[in-house]
């Protein structure tokens, strides 16, 4: 498939994610682009493969492209009079980080179950004490994204 | 990457899952860490980066420890 057209479905599947806070179906991506169903299913693991996003197992959905998850989490993130879902705490700063607009965050804390709640305003963080703990090494990121 | 409201939670966390401590980071820091890591997550132009790319946005955030390493 032509290179350019693969990253151009990438570009629409992030601007979809941003306009609607989901992704779009692989049938979305067969009609916006003139391809048949196959041709679209494999854009997509084209583009699983390389990491640009990440498919549920054995499907065709969209599970997360990084910021942003294709499922309900328990990391909300409310910006542009909408609610996005991020894949992890630090992802729900990465919404307002890619979207560029202000946002209120809405997480819970692991161990207790405490609300979180935090405000990004003009690009920046209102301080907090809360923490932020990252498990697996750089280097283990990729083995294992889901559970990282 | 999960939230903490402390020290004290974290540390209950990390007896009950019995898993090691990873890297800790604070709300400043994973916003500085973010606005880097996804400023231009958006464009078109983005198609990845390298673990070389990676780790520059890691030294220059003061990310030096083991744990931003690859190897």
């Amino acid at each position: 498939m032509d290179e350019n057209l693969i990253w151009e479905i990438r570009a629409f599947v992030y601007r979809h994610f941003a306009e609607t806070t989901c992704p779009p179906h692989v049938d979305e991506i067969a009609a916006r682009f003139a391809l048949t169903h196959e041709q679209a299913v494999s854009a997509y693991e084209e583009l699983h493969q390389r990491h640009a996003f990440f498919l549920k197992p054995d499907t065709h959905d969209i599970l997360m492209a990084n910021p942003f998850s294709g499922v309900e989490t328990p990391f909300k993130v409310y910006a542009n009079d909408k609610t996005y879902f991020a894949n992890c705490a630090w992802d729900s700063f990465g919404i307002p980080a890619a979207l560029h607009v202000d946002a209120e965050v809405e997480a819970a804390c692991a161990q207790s179950g405490e609300p979180i709640r935090l405000s990004v305003a003009d690009q920046q963080i209102h301080d907090s004490d809360a923490l932020v703990h990252f498990l697996l090494p750089f280097r283990d990121w990729y083995k294992d994204l889901a559970f990282t | 990457m999960l939230f903490f409201q402390s020290e004290e939670t974290l540390h209950e966390w990390l007896v009950a899952q019995r898993a090691p401590r990873g890297a800790v980071l604070s709300v400043p820091q994973l916003w500085e860490l973010s606005q880097r890591w996804y400023e231009d997550r958006m464009s078109p132009q983005y198609h990845g980066r390298t673990i070389e790319q990676a780790q520059k946005i890691f030294k220059e955030l003061r990310l030096t420890s083991e744990f931003w390493q690859t190897v």
